[in-house]
């Protein structure tokens, strides 16, 4: 008997007993309705250049939800993560464009910058006990204003102006190159979340980031540096955000002072449609991915069905609003099932 | 050799607009079982928090196995000195796995990858060791309460603590959990551990105990070998004067006919449910955990859809749907969980008083007035002896027994007919219970019909005029306090409809 007790149970059964797991199998369920009907409405949909066209919308759509669900999981929003995405593109651009660095330093500067500000955000939230919201909401201008102001309130020439090869390189590396046939947007979203599900799913930070997000005070009591784990989630955020932005940049091959706007909203429609809930300690990037993707495939496949860009904003609004009331519902559920 | 394993001298700690301790030692050898007793807000848990490292002492020295503590103890430096603490409310996280929570804060990794597995079967090896038969994959907002409480336990245990507080760890548990709770409590012992014991239920006690600390108002008061004191007198010094009268009765003669409940029925808790109150009466309702008590209230108070039933209120049939229809008719619930149903803790007290009475404070225009307001609080809480600063406070920064009053004062500002308690005096201490009676006998003298639960039957039978118990969701019995006795209220408390359901319930509790 003993040994059976030690014996746990199958990998499976744990991985759906745990984190809202249920969640991301009903939302994949309809995921593939939803691709089915596209499909159905307009054949074009499904064709390859439709998919391949679909992967490369939705690839900064993961990158920018894995970013909100790491601070969602801690029980805390980032809204400045719309325009962290702005402020990378534009300082990016404009180091490039006018010819200051050339494209390696200038990821480099970037990305210090984009840190900045995320450290910034976990340091206003954990240490100085701002609400999440308002402190974002903050950096959440102050990165928008700081995109507006490098290159003095103008969009940036393009980015091969300075350095024709280099910047070539750069746009192909982060987007428009493929490498072992698939696009390099893609692949760089690919690989950056399995890192990321590697830190939160199997490292002791991500161990913390889920405690946090599921009673803080018995993290702090257990020895959880709260201000440390809530920091790394938000730098993550800006990491991701950052990211997101170079892509941008080197799609566009120009800095846009808008580009990213409405990103965090995005990034929390992916998130919470994945099952990440906006309470924390809860939710999973797997989760994220197939919220991304019926985001991308709302957009695009809406787009094929011949329908409005207004539209399209009021049926993924409603998806979302839907996907938390679902996450409610069965959490009473649950908790009746309890008592 | 240093005798004992914990010295602190003279620690002083405030808070703002409090001293909550005032230049306290204590002190604990290794292989006893050292009570700390004190009414609430002695300082007893500031005490302890400081000794765990979640708070930061004002002044005063710290010996830990002898060797001087330098500098502030955090609760990573604490745990690593060899000290847990568990803690009265239940510090877990609720999203992550039993093994999960147990090593959180020390995970266990090879490089940077947790070993799950390894975590998994060391948790697996205390929880057997103490006999808690639980999986450690389980997520622990899965768990009752009782067994999340245990869950702490094995937590403490896994550092391989030498010294060990608990403060009020029976709280949750069922008179079973506590004789499995004692047992582990002694074989620590036999290893030559040493555990810091916080606990109201004084008659707990003698079956574990071996030394006792009392503390006062933030002071130390005295330390004595658990067996060359009496009862009496750690009451008389924890409260500082002599408690005459536990269980303060006054007899009025009873009224007309206030409230009639018939065949409520609301889910597998309240089946069939038949009772009457009379106006200024005291009825207490008995039973084990889990046998329906809580649920009773609820449905009452229209928190809980009801299946069937009839109210009727002086004679009048009633319909209660929801609480505010409940509070119309003058029918009042203070909740067992004060933190989480009773009070906003968020708010002042004050605004807390003011919450239930609005319409009365209130102009035509829906303003509050101030005026009234303030003679409002101020007369609920000279009545009640609320011990604050002022009513500007936050609910929360009072102590348990005065929490309870401010929950009783929000009704009593009203005008209310019935006030139900559940589980009034849970988690409070003696002075603060006599209090709550003198509160319910006041009420009862004003002709206010008064229906209140509690699981400590002493306190039942000391101050209800009528008994009903409780089983299995059912009332099985009503007795008047004349014939009532601990053994009568406990055959009916377990008159299960048969044994094996019986037992699924006293499972779940």
């Amino acid at each position: 008997m003993e040994k059976q007790a030690t014996k746990r149970a199958n990998p499976f059964r744990r991985l759906m007993a745990i984190r809202g797991m249920g969640q991301v199998v009903t939302v994949g369920a309809g995921l593939l309705v939803l691709c089915a009907v596209f499909g159905v409405i307009n054949e074009n949909f499904v064709s390859k250049a439709n998919v391949t066209n679909l992967l490369r919308q939705i690839a900064p759509i993961l990158l920018i939800g894995i970013a909100q669900s790491f601070v969602l999981i801690t029980g805390n929003i980032d809204l400045s993560i719309g325009s962290v995405v702005g402020m990378s593109t534009m300082i990016a651009a404009t180091l490039m464009s006018r010819g200051i660095l050339g494209p390696v330093p200038a990821i480099l500067v970037t990305l210090l910058c984009c840190l900045v500000v995320g450290v910034t955000n976990g340091f206003l939230v954990a240490q100085c006990k701002l609400p999440p919201f308002i402190a974002t909401l903050g950096t959440m201008t102050i990165a928008r204003g700081i995109a507006q102001i490098v290159n003095n309130n103008y969009n940036t020439d393009s980015i091969m102006k300075f350095y024709p090869e280099s910047a070539q390189t750069f746009k192909d590396l982060l987007y428009y190159g493929k490498t072992l046939g698939v696009y390099n947007g893609i692949l760089i979203a690919v690989v950056l979340w399995v890192v990321f599900n590697f830190i939160l799913s199997k490292t002791r930070t991500g161990r913390h980031i889920y405690a946090v997000g599921s009673n803080i005070e018995a993290a702090r009591l257990s020895g959880v540096n709260i201000t440390t784990t809530t920091i790394k989630a938000y730098a993550i955020s800006a990491f991701c955000s950052c990211v997101v932005g170079l892509i941008t940049c080197a799609t566009v091959g120009q800095g846009t002072m808008d580009a990213g706007n409405g990103y965090e909203l995005y990034a929390v429609a992916a998130s919470v449609i994945g099952g990440v809930s906006t309470l924390g300690g809860q939710g999973i990037l797997l989760g994220t991915v197939i919220g991304a993707a019926v985001w991308g495939v709302l957009q695009n496949g809406l787009q094929f069905a011949g329908a409005p860009v207004a539209l399209r904003n009021i049926v993924v609004g409603v998806i979302v609003v839907l996907s938390v009331l679902m996450d409610v519902v069965v959490r009473k559920g649950h908790k009746k099932k309890k008592a | 050799m240093a005798q004992y394993v914990v010295e602190m001298n003279r620690i002083s700690k405030g808070f703002p607009g409090v001293q909550a301790l005032d230049e306290v030692d204590f002190r604990a050898s290794a292989g006893e079982v050292m009570a700390l007793l004190g009414e609430n807000g002695a300082g007893k848990s500031t005490l302890v928090k400081i000794l765990s490292g979640v708070y930061i002492r004002d002044s005063g020295s710290i010996r830990i196995f002898g060797k001087e503590v330098k500098g502030d103890l955090t609760p990573t430096t604490a745990r690593e000195a060899g000290i847990a603490i568990i803690h009265q409310e239940l510090n877990m996280c609720p999203h992550l796995t039993v093994a999960e929570n147990i090593f959180l804060g020390r995970e266990r990794s090879k490089g940077a990858v947790l070993s799950n597995r390894e975590m998994y079967a060391e948790s697996k090896a205390i929880l057997d060791k103490l006999k808690i038969r639980i999986d450690p994959d389980t997520v622990v907002g899965d768990l009752a309460v009782s067994k999340q409480q245990m869950v702490e336990i094995a937590k403490a245990l896994s550092t391989d603590a030498r010294i060990l507080i608990m403060d009020e760890p029976t709280s949750a548990l069922t008179s079973k959990e506590i004789e499995e709770l004692f047992a582990i409590i002694r074989q620590l012992k036999a290893e030559g551990r040493s555990i810091i014991y916080i606990s109201h239920r004084l008659e707990e006690l003698r079956h574990i105990v071996d030394q006792v600390t009392i503390m006062r108002d933030g002071r130390f008061i005295l330390e004595s070998a658990f067996k060359d004191i009496s009862m009496e007198n750690i009451i008389s010094n924890m409260v500082g004067r002599e408690i005459k009268n536990k269980f303060p009765r006054v007899e009025c003669s009873p009224g007309e006919m206030l409230l009639e409940v018939k065949n409520l029925s609301a889910g597998r808790m309240v089946r069939d449910v038949s009772f009457s109150l009379r106006a200024g009466e005291i009825v207490g309702v008995a039973g084990l955990m889990g046998a329906g008590r809580t649920e009773m209230t609820r449905a009452l108070f229209g928190v809980d859809h009801k299946e069937s039933g009839e109210i009727r209120l002086s004679g009048k049939p009633i319909a209660i749907n929801k609480p505010m229809d409940a509070i119309r008719e003058g029918i009042v619930l203070a909740p067992e969980d004060r933190k989480k149903d009773g009070l906003c803790t968020n708010l002042s007290v004050r605004e807390n008083i003011a919450l239930p009475n609005l319409d009365i404070l209130c102009d035509r225009l829906s303003v509050v007035n101030r005026k009234k307001e303030a003679a409002m609080v101020e007369k609920a809480t000279a009545n009640l002896t609320i011990r604050m600063p002022n009513a500007d406070v936050d609910a929360a920064s009072l102590s348990g027994g005065n929490q309870q009053k401010v929950v009783v004062a929000k009704w009593l500002a009203g005008n209310s007919k019935v006030v139900v308690f559940d589980e009034p005096t849970r988690g409070i201490d003696v002075a603060a219970k006599v209090e709550i009676y003198n509160l319910m006998n006041q009420l009862k003298q004003q002709g206010i019909g008064v229906l209140f639960t509690s699981s400590e039957m002493p306190e039942v039978l000391g101050i209800a005029d009528r008994v009903l118990v409780m089983c299995d969701g059912r009332i099985t019995g009503e007795l008047p306090i004349g014939e009532a006795t601990q053994n009568k209220i406990l055959e009916l408390a377990t008159r299960f409809e048969n044994k094996l359901e019986g037992e699924r319930e006293v499972q779940q509790a």
